[in-house]
């Protein structure tokens, strides 16, 4: 009777037990193996030679003594490109959300109202986050010109996909009970929207929103260097006239907006939990 | 008021999950339904509420048969229908004045509440049910703050709101403690004598059944076992109610 109250894997070791364990040392080095081999191979295509790095210090070491002492006397010059920059991730993120919250509706499963609304909604969900920013951006460019316009628009549509997919999947795992109670007391659809489906997810859309305005203020900064307007169109003005004393104090703006802006926006969303 | 006639349920898949069910229900009474797991209770009530259509049979509230009808016509009817379930299902970041007053956007149609908005007369009436229930001082707090036994009067409290004549309570008292589950079953018995509500109430306590209701009735494998006033009902029934299905 003892002997079945003991651990099975305790017992003498059977033929088995030790081809299974020689088996698994086999998987654990097969897979080990598979690692290294995908990690050498990332290697080899970036073609990477760290002995570039160390023979050419000094040109970095070069342009950085060039940089110092940032030019503080061209700040007020860089305020109004920088208002520009923070406006033009406000301006995206607010296109982005009016247009992905119907679309995330849709797209929802537990909301849809078809199945061709959901694929509709998915498919111009997909296609909005997958065209990265910089080519929505050239392509605003080609359309209304140079200037922090299209920088907003490309924000804008680039946002829709990726807030339109966090909020739907916060849609589909909302609690749905108390919906269906307020369905059972008659209330109307509009009603059942705005009185149950809103106050639920209000608090996660916001967050979301946050993190996205966040993401969209860096993203903003890079948009500048195909000619989106911004910050980063000055940065690249004065890289190219080799104004470094004048990079440095870019860079500086720049540190201090997207450290200011991820503090904001965390402090906001953990008020909002 | 309720009157159930010949209502059946067959799943897609073939299996009846109600058959020929028979029932009726006069203002003011109180019933419990009882039942193994799986017997077709909440079947029961959920082919009444109309949230899933029976395969046959009639559902007549009053003098409309539910079971016939279909989008707006069917919400406006079910108006006189409220369903309280085993968890109170609020909306948890909202008010509990303001959940409660939520019962009656059924029969507002303005763009204030289309908005949002909860009209200032139904919001008083609001703290009315919610004295009723003996939660008037809990009126501000946030849903999601409250006790099981609290969001479940919230709950009957939004049913109120409703005004219904007819009031379903699936397993109300299911994740509540002894006390709690007894607070609600006196206060769902109150409502029924005091606002002549019928209450069709589902149950697995057997004990709360004998306590409170009017009349009790046996539901197995999808078919009525007994239909009898409490002072006729024997333990035996009772019993023989939750035997496995060979016995």
């Amino acid at each position: 009777m003892k002997a079945d109250l003991a651990p099975r894997g305790l017992g003498r070791p059977t033929m088995t037990n030790s081809w299974g364990r020689a088996l698994a040392i086999a998987l654990y080095f097969a897979a080990a193996l598979l690692v290294v081999a995908i990690v050498a191979q990332a290697l080899i295509v970036v073609e990477a030679r760290p002995q570039d790095l160390i023979t050419g210090i000094h040109g970095m070491a070069d342009i950085i003594r060039r940089s110092m002492p940032p030019d503080f006397s061209r700040f007020p010059s860089t305020l109004w490109p920088t208002l520009q920059t923070v406006d033009i991730a406000l301006f995206g993120t607010a296109i982005g959300i009016v247009i992905a919250l119907p679309l995330a509706l849709l797209a929802a499963v537990n909301m849809t109202p078809s199945r061709y609304a959901y694929y509709g909604a998915r498919g111009i969900i997909g296609f909005t986050r997958a065209v990265p920013d910089l080519v929505w951006a050239l392509l605003f460019v080609t359309a209304v010109g140079l200037g922090p316009f299209p920088g907003g628009l490309a924000l804008g549509v680039h946002s829709v996909g990726m807030l339109g997919r966090l909020f739907a999947e916060t849609i589909e795992q909302m609690d749905m009970a108390p919906i269906q109670a307020l369905e059972l007391t008659g209330a109307r659809r509009v009603q059942v929207f705005t009185h149950g489906i809103i106050p639920t997810i209000l608090p996660s859309l916001l967050g979301i929103s946050l993190y996205r305005l966040d993401e969209n203020i860096r993203s903003s900064l890079v948009l500048g260097f195909v000619g989106a307007g911004g910050i980063g169109f000055q940065l690249l003005t004065a890289m190219n006239l080799f104004q470094y004393q004048e990079v440095s104090l870019l860079l500086i703006i720049i540190f201090v907006i997207v450290l200011g802006a991820e503090r904001i926006s965390a402090a906001l969303r953990e008020r909002l939990a | 008021m309720l009157r159930v006639r010949g209502l059946s349920l067959r799943y897609p898949n073939g299996t009846l999950a109600l058959t020929d069910f028979e029932l009726t229900l006069a203002a003011g009474e109180f019933a419990v339904v009882l039942g193994g797991n799986g017997s077709g209770k909440t079947t029961l009530l959920r082919c009444i509420a109309r949230t899933v259509k029976p395969s046959a049979g009639e559902v007549w509230l009053g003098d409309i048969d539910l079971s016939v009808l279909d989008g707006e016509k069917l919400r406006r009817a079910r108006l006189a229908l409220a369903m309280i379930c085993q968890h109170a299902s609020l909306v948890r970041r909202r008010s509990v004045l303001a959940n409660v007053a939520t019962g009656t956007l059924g029969r507002h149609r303005t763009l204030w509440t289309a908005l949002g908005g909860l009209p200032a007369a139904e919001l008083e009436a609001a703290r009315g049910h919610l004295a009723e229930v003996g939660l008037a001082d809990l009126a501000e707090r946030r849903a999601g703050t409250l006790s099981g036994g609290q969001a479940q009067r919230v709950s009957i409290a939004r049913a109120l709101a409703q005004r219904p004549r007819v009031l379903l309570a699936d397993e109300p008292v299911a994740s509540l403690d002894p006390e709690a589950a007894e607070d609600i079953m006196r206060l769902l018995q109150r409502l029924a004598r005091t606002e002549r509500i019928a209450v069709l109430c589902v149950l697995h306590q057997v004990e709360l059944a004998y306590a409170y209701a009017d009349r009790v009735i046996g539901i197995r494998a999808g078919r009525i076992a007994f239909d009898l006033p409490k002072s006729q009902l024997s333990r035996e029934a009772v019993h023989r109610l939750y035997l496995p299905a060979a016995a």
